[in-house]
């Protein structure tokens, strides 16, 4: 019984210092993903009518940046409202 | 140690014969030549009267040439990113659609990079077989494309990079700080990271070559006794002058082919200038072109080149 409570003590410590290390990083998480989508903006900035860079540059980017592509798509979805994510983000009402 | 040429100037104005005739001249003097024709629209076969492929050929002793295969160096260059991005996207071929990735070499800026890669490849694996390698170059236009190329690329290499590393140091931050982010999947290192190895591999291989055009290259411009290719000469060296890529001499061709006034610019009269009569026999054989007189350019280019 002592054994299992310690256990619990110790999930519900782990969970805790999860959460606490989550909302450290959430702001450096969403600083990184607006970083790769700035990079991917970079590279295929041309597809837009963005200044890019030399496209051979870009060709031979490309097949790496899966990630930065998929974030890319994803940050589409919030750029109806960037401000409200960023104030959501900030804890702001 | 200056030991590549490049024959510059509008079209028409005699790049290949000038080239020609300066390799030729520099193989007759005991040096072992390479002479490369970068024109799509080749003709420097026919000026050496020699027929040339995409591998150096024999012309005669000491002198050695090739006309790049443009349509080659596209399909080589864009090889390792179609390949690439057909194992990236593997699954498109069940539905055979990777085919479509052949569009990419209709991609604009191609051709250039093309014509860049095959200049690393004749610096990087052919040249040092050979004591000097000269260019025969396409027109103007094309010319200062690929010119520029490095020192362009080179700062959009530069500024992508530093975002890639800023990119990676968030990762690792993040990592850190929280191992179980799903960020943590993601290369953080800069060893692991294929974008940013791929970034570091572009801009050493545009070093070489901004390296090669800006220290290493003797660069002269090549004009006719008529006003447009004189100006067109002027705005060759003022795009020089604003990549840092400084021009050597200057060659006036065909000198005497008609009476027309015109006159060189002050921008140019400071650089040594090497006159060329207008030949109205024609050029025939190989022994026209040592007739032309290329003694003097050449021990010029010897000359600077030791300096």
């Amino acid at each position: 019984m002592p054994a299992r409570f310690g256990h619990l003590i110790k999930s519900a410590f782990e969970v805790f210092t999860q959460v606490n290390r989550e909302k450290a990083t959430s702001m450096l998480e969403f600083e990184l993903k607006e970083l790769e989508n700035i990079f991917a903006l970079l590279i295929l900035g041309g597809f837009a009518g963005l200044p890019s860079p030399p496209s051979p540059i870009a060709v031979e980017l490309l097949p790496y940046m899966e990630r930065e592509l998929t974030i890319l798509l994803s940050r589409t979805d919030l750029s109806q409202d960037p401000l409200g994510v960023l104030m959501g983000m900030l804890e702001i009402d | 140690m200056r030991d590549t040429a490049f024959f510059l100037g509008k079209g028409g104005v005699g790049k290949t014969t000038l080239s020609s005739a300066f390799a030729l001249t520099l193989a007759r003097s005991g040096k072992k030549v390479l002479i490369a024709s970068l024109d799509p629209a080749h003709n420097l076969g026919d000026s050496l009267r020699a027929r040339l492929n995409g591998e150096p050929q024999k012309v005669e002793e000491n002198l050695f040439a090739l006309e790049i295969n443009l349509a080659q160096w596209v399909d080589t260059y864009l090889k390792e990113s179609r390949d690439q991005l057909k194992a990236t996207y593997s699954y498109n071929l069940t539905l055979n659609l990777d085919s479509f990735f052949g569009i990419l070499k209709y991609s604009p800026g191609t051709e250039e990079y093309a014509v860049l890669w095959a200049i690393e490849d004749i610096h990087c694996r052919l040249a040092p077989d050979y004591d000097f390698v000269v260019f025969d170059t396409p027109p103007t236009a094309l010319s200062l494309r690929f010119l520029s190329l490095p020192a362009i690329s080179g700062l959009w290499v530069a500024e992508l990079t530093k975002l890639r590393e800023r990119i990676l140091n968030r990762r690792q931050t993040i990592t850190r700080l929280n191992p179980q982010s799903p960020v943590a999947e993601s290369c953080v290192d800069k060893d692991d990271d294929k974008v940013y190895g791929k970034l570091r591999s572009i801009k050493a291989r545009l070093s070489v070559l901004d390296a090669l055009f800006s220290k290493h290259s003797f660069l002269s411009v090549i004009v006719n006794p008529d006003d447009l290719s004189v100006l067109e000469a002027l705005r060759i060296k003022e795009e020089l002058t604003r990549l840092g890529i400084p021009l050597s001499a200057v060659c006036v061709n065909k000198q005497g082919v008609s009476d027309a006034s015109w006159k060189q610019t002050s921008e140019l009269s400071h650089l040594p200038q090497f006159i060329y009569s207008f030949s109205r026999e024609g050029i025939q054989t190989r022994d026209d072109l040592i007739a032309i007189g290329a003694e003097s350019l050449m021990r010029y280019f010897l000359e600077e080149g030791n300096k």
